[in-house]
């Protein structure tokens, strides 16, 4: 079942000097249970194609077509919601707000959601044990190891059960000991619940584990693999 | 949440929470000290000179002469004591003369009083210190009552003998010596140069008046508040005659008192002006700093609202926060030195001189405290706008790029 779906995606940045075309006429789908890299050089369009798969930035032209509706209609007003309730995010820093706990950043979307207590205990408890930071409940985020942090951030992404996952650079600030830790978790949640995660990446440990590479080159994909089992 | 990012930065919160704490129990303590040295001159004033509603004839206030006087005047007194509001009523005669000793002359007003009704409607007698004699207890013909400034200047004793010379209704000059019965302190330096008090029937005897006539009829109600619709009603009682209320005839004690209610308002203002830009800049520096934590939440999926109300809320409780604290601060403040008073008396001596008391009692009152609150509220409000639009102006997709 396709989750995602872009058509002729482009996206041009007009404001500098030189038009860049960041994004320069993409089409790809994505299944239900994808674990897929975006790669590439610096500067090729990664980051760019993930906000817009997000709905955090509008295309130039394209449409980007999320459970068979075409996200570029949405007001922003309801882009947000539509975030919220379909699409999880791990970014590379700044995941986390500081003033809360680990637990309250992870329900932090159940929250807006105005899910009942009960759901949201229940859920987090399950999401902290799956990810291997149980006991770090009321811990506040500084207190926490860049790995742990980014287990919070997942385990966040997660607890609104979305689509599928967005992690732009989700491993660049860690080591490689909590770089393997969280992938090893991601892996094991894409592959007993099925949920689908979309990196975009240069890092090789992260490309090593993923089980589609689509490659990226001045806005273009020049390579798409499948890793046949 | 918003809560606890108040306190992420200590120290800049608490600052901009004591600056408004201080700005408001500064303004706030400024304007009750004020307040109150007004409230104290205004009542000071109304007890022991005004009284709240004064009857003359016409041209008596605008030449003072003893022949404009008032006719059957315990007529026009029986009326006015069936209004109910009115508490007491006295009257006077009024000459302007000369006091003298053998070595000095002062030109001054002579009131002659009924001292029994003359108690009732002005505290004068209550100015008089235990040591410094009585207000008219003895039945002897011509006592004097003069202020202590006076005494100095004439340098007279309890018991010394003054000569009193004025104009008598035929115009002729006439004069009678009075002994010092009593010698009182108002603390209002102008006015207790200018007064000496009689009783009316020594005056009236001296001055030959007719019958049933004086110059002037003081009105004392149980609450000066009610004194615009006496007035009044008085005047549609009293036709031919003068009837003011204390605020005309006293002009500068109602342009102080309504001045006050401006100051406090002024004063408050610019404060809350000051502390707003203070608050402005210290959520505008947060925002700034809190750039790609907003954009994670707004990309998460708070909605702008949701983010709207946060900033709001944080910048508006900065307010807030200080502004209870300065109130309460301010209150006790007001009720301590309300009662006990702050003395003043060594730094400012020639206070007394217009009017006002050297022991200062700070006054608020809850009207005042009511329109400080919704200046603060204003304030945080006002404050919270530019830095929720600069924190709406955001874009997520910008603010999460690294
Ligand atoms: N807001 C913007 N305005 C103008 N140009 C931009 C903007 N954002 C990105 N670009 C440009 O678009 C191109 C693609 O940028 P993008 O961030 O998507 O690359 P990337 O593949 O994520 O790179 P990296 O691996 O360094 O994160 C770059 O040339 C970049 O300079
Ligand atoms: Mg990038």
């Amino acid at each position: 079942m396709k989750v995602i779906e872009t058509k002729e995606l482009f996206k041009t940045y007009t404001e500098t000097e030189v038009e860049v075309k960041a994004v320069n006429g993409i089409s790809l789908s994505f299944t239900e249970g994808e674990f897929a890299a975006i790669v590439g050089p610096s500067g090729c369009g990664k980051t760019t194609l993930l906000n817009l798969l997000g709905g955090l930035d509008k295309p130039t032209s394209g449409s980007i077509i999320i459970d068979g509706k075409d996200i570029s209609s949405l007001s922003s007003r309801q882009m947000i919601d539509f975030r919220m309730n379909n699409i999880g995010f791990v970014f590379q820093a700044y995941n986390l707000i500081p003033v809360l706990t680990a637990k309250e950043n992870a329900e932090f979307i159940m929250n807006l959601q105005k899910k009942p207590k009960a759901e949201r205990e229940a859920r987090i408890s399950e999401l902290f044990k799956a990810i291997g930071i149980e006991g770090k409940e009321n811990i506040r985020p500084s207190r926490l190891s860049g790995g742990q942090q980014q287990r919070v951030a997942v385990a966040r992404a997660l607890a609104s059960k979305p689509k599928f996952i967005l992690a732009d650079e989700p491993t660049a600030n860690l080591d490689s000991k909590a770089t393997t830790e969280l992938l090893d978790i991601m892996r094991k949640l894409n592959e007993e619940e099925n949920i689908t995660f979309i990196f975009a990446t240069h890092d090789q440990r992260v490309i090593d584990r993923a089980k589609r590479i689509i490659n990226l080159d001045d806005g273009i994909v020049v390579k798409d693999e499948t890793e046949v089992v | 949440m918003a809560w606890r990012n108040i306190w992420r930065n200590k120290l800049r919160s608490s600052v901009v929470i004591m600056a408004v704490t201080i700005g408001l129990f500064g303004g706030l303590a400024a304007t009750g000290i004020m307040k109150g040295m007004v409230v104290d001159m205004v009542k000071n004033t109304l007890e022991t000179q005004v009284s709240n509603i004064q009857i003359h004839n016409k041209d008596f206030m605008a030449n003072k002469e003893v022949n404009f006087l008032m006719k059957n005047t315990s007529e026009i007194i029986s009326k006015i004591k069936t209004d109910p509001v009115v508490a007491a009523v006295s009257e006077r005669t009024k000459s302007f003369g000369m006091a003298s000793t053998a070595s000095k002359g002062i030109g001054v007003i002579i009131n002659g009083v009924e001292p029994e009704n003359e108690k009732k409607v002005t505290q004068l007698f209550n100015k008089i210190e235990e040591e410094n004699g009585t207000y008219f207890t003895s039945d002897k013909k011509n006592r004097i009552i003069i202020s202590e400034n006076l005494a100095k200047k004439l340098n007279v004793k309890l018991k010394s003998k003054i000569v009193i010379t004025f104009q008598d209704y035929e115009g002729n000059l006439t004069g009678a010596s009075f002994k010092v019965e009593g010698i009182y302190n108002t603390h209002n330096s102008m006015f207790d140069e200018q007064n000496v008090f009689v009783k009316k029937t020594d005056l009236d005897r001296l001055l030959n008046m007719p019958e049933n006539t004086s110059h002037e009829i003081a009105v004392l109600l149980n609450d000066f508040q009610d004194t615009p619709e006496t007035v009044e009603r008085i005047k549609k009682a009293v036709p031919n005659y003068l009837v003011e209320g204390w605020y005309d005839i006293d002009p500068y004690l109602k342009l102080t008192s309504s001045l006050i209610t401006y100051m406090l308002f002024i004063f408050m203002s610019i404060i809350m002006l000051a502390l707003g830009f203070a608050i402005v800049n210290t959520m505008l520096m947060v925002i700034l700093e809190r750039t790609k934590e907003l954009g994670m939440i707004m990309a998460i999926g708070m909605n702008r609202f949701k983010v709207f109300k946060m900033i709001m809320f944080e910048t508006s409780m900065l307010a807030v926060v200080g502004g209870i604290v300065g109130i309460v601060v301010s209150i006790l403040f007001t009720w301590h030195f309300g009662n006990v008073g702050i003395d003043i008396s060594e730094v400012a001596q020639g206070f007394e001189s217009l009017g006002y008391s050297s022991v200062m009692h700070p006054v608020l009152e809850l009207i005042d405290y009511i329109e400080v609150i919704i200046m603060v509220i204003i304030t945080g409000i006002i404050a919270s706008i530019f830095p929720t639009i600069r924190a709406l102006k955001m874009k997520p997709a910008e603010a999460v790029r690294d």
